[in-house]
């Protein structure tokens, strides 16, 4: 498939603030660990902006950006349409527990809300792509486990960044378990793209040119898929780069992604720093758009079957 | 099979000469409408781009002697689980009970692509202008137009063929000719691997049989 930057930087984005709730949550849902001034002049306010600049992303997907409203109504059978109620959704609650922090605390309901909304909008967005059953990259339960996994990598990087920027004390303190948690979920998401791209390399196509065509006989070739300019179909479902441009950008995801801010964080354990926090959350993230422009170009669609010859 | 009229081409892969009549009538047809133009873009530059509904392509099979060219028409092929219909967000993606022809809304269609993804047949083309989905609608502008005389209401590329090789029906009526070149010639699906039940069938080149026959005879 060709990638799309409005949704790499969607989900992305999205990913990173609903990762970074997701803790939130789960820290403060028994007893209150996260400082309440923390939530208010970063924390919420951040995750919020980074919502808000998904949304803004997911627009230029759009052809026709001022019918988007309409994409809610059928949510009984499409993940997009799920997807756009979920993605308000989780902003509303966001928006609830800045208003409740800011005013006096967070109601344990709010932080449980915001637990099932986080997961509801990653369960969504992954859907959109596991439930198209005839691209076989994408139709495995490892898609949506991947979309959570990086989510929560990245959030919880951000969310040490940020504590080590408004408290340097208050990280000191827990650096272990904070330093220690996100070399644990770098670590599962890297095994995790590891199993993911094996399992593609194993992948045998369920459609081939007999069943495309059903013509009868062997060396079934095409000689001419009818026209010799370009159209939807020669764009929009490949990734126009070589196979050279397709191993590098690997190399980088490896490095970007898992590699490099696995030994910063491991490092961190020892020897703490808003620097190194910062660096590792900037270069993971550059992983994870290249990451996700992979999981585009890695998807091989049935219809170009019908779209390999010129003449 | 439900007992709702299910209209469907049926394409005799025998006769196809791949002339491209269809090809070029379905544009002049579909580009001319009410619902707005199929935009070419570039039209007499170096890199031109198009939006049509329907592509004659050519697939060769076999190796000497017993070779064959197969020219190949495909445009949307009407399925009758079409998995472009439910991922459609906003509704616009739909299928008609009366019979069956899969349609765009294009006033509620917000170009989000999603339903070509999920369409394994790359039957659907985003208008580059228009930016909304476009595909093939079986002329339903022209079947059941009441300005037409009666024997013109099919679909442009059925009229266009000059060989017959397009068959317009419904594949739900055991009676129709299109039925019948099913049942009586092997007509078959497009990757039926997926389970989208095409309303489309195209029936076999019968020499591949004859040449199929002789061998096994040897």
């Amino acid at each position: 498939m060709r990638p799309q930057f409005s949704i790499i930087f969607f989900t992305t984005l999205a990913g990173m603030a609903q990762g970074l709730l997701f803790f939130l949550a789960a820290l403060d849902f028994r007893t209150q660990v996260i400082p309440t001034a923390f939530l208010t002049s970063l924390a919420f306010p951040i995750s919020l902006l980074l919502l808000m600049l998904g949304l803004i992303a997911s627009f230029f997907h759009l052809g026709h950006p001022e019918r988007a409203w309409r994409a809610a109504i059928m949510w009984r059978t499409s993940w997009l349409s799920r997807e756009v109620i979920a993605l308000p959704a989780l902003m509303v609650v966001t928006s609830l527990g800045y208003f409740y922090a800011y005013t006096s605390q967070v109601p344990r309901w709010l932080w449980i809300a915001l637990l099932i909304t986080t997961v509801t909008l990653w369960i969504c967005t992954a859907k959109i792509y596991q439930c198209i059953r005839f691209i076989q990259e994408w139709s495995h339960s490892s898609t949506t486990t991947n979309f959570i996994l990086l989510g929560l990598s990245s959030g919880w990087l951000l969310l040490e960044l940020l504590l080590s920027l408004w408290n340097p004390s208050f990280e000191i303190e827990n650096n272990l378990f904070f330093s220690g948690i996100a070399v644990l979920l770098l670590f599962l998401s890297f095994n995790l793209k590891l199993w993911i791209w094996r399992r593609n390399k194993s992948l045998k196509p369920k459609s081939n040119l007999a069943s495309a065509t059903g013509i009868r006989g062997s060396n079934i070739r095409q000689t001419s898929m009818g026209f010799m300019g370009g159209s939807f179909n020669t764009r929009e479902f490949f990734h126009h780069q070589t196979d050279r441009v397709i191993h590098n950008l690997r190399k980088i995801i490896l490095l970007c992604a898992y590699i490099l801010p696995l030994i910063l964080m491991a490092n961190a354990l020892n020897t703490p720093s808003v620097a190194i926090f910062a660096i590792a959350l900037a270069i993971h993230y550059v992983g994870q758009l290249a990451e996700r422009w992979m999981f585009f170009a890695e998807a091989n669609h049935p219809q170009n079957l019908y779209y390999q010859r010129i003449s | 099979m439900s007992t709702n009229k299910q209209l469907a081409l049926v394409i005799d892969l025998n006769v196809c000469v791949g002339c491209h009549a269809c090809v070029t009538s379905c544009k002049e047809w579909n580009t001319s409408g009410s619902a707005g133009p199929l935009t070419d873009l570039n039209a007499y530059g170096a890199n031109p781009s198009g939006t049509f509904f329907n592509r004659v392509q050519t697939f060769e099979a076999g190796s000497f002697p017993n070779t064959q060219t197969v020219h190949f028409p495909k445009s949307c092929l009407h399925c009758e689980e079409p998995p472009c219909v439910p991922v459609c967000p906003t509704g616009a993606s739909y299928k008609r009970k009366e019979d069956g022809i899969v349609l765009v809304d294009y006033d509620k269609c917000i170009g989000c692509s999603y339903c070509s993804w999920a369409c394994p047949y790359g039957a659907r083309e985003l208008d580059q202008e228009r930016q909304v989905m476009t595909k093939c609608t079986l002329c339903v502008d022209r079947i059941y137009s009441e300005t037409l005389p009666e024997a013109e209401r099919k679909p442009a590329c059925v009229l266009a063929c000059p060989t017959s090789a397009r068959i317009f029906g419904d594949v739900h009526d055991p009676e129709s000719a299109a039925s019948k070149a099913i049942e009586e010639r092997s007509g078959y699906a497009l990757m039926p691997e997926w389970e989208t039940q095409p309303a489309n069938h195209y029936l076999p080149r019968s020499i591949m049989e004859t040449i199929e026959a002789a061998r096994n005879d040897k």
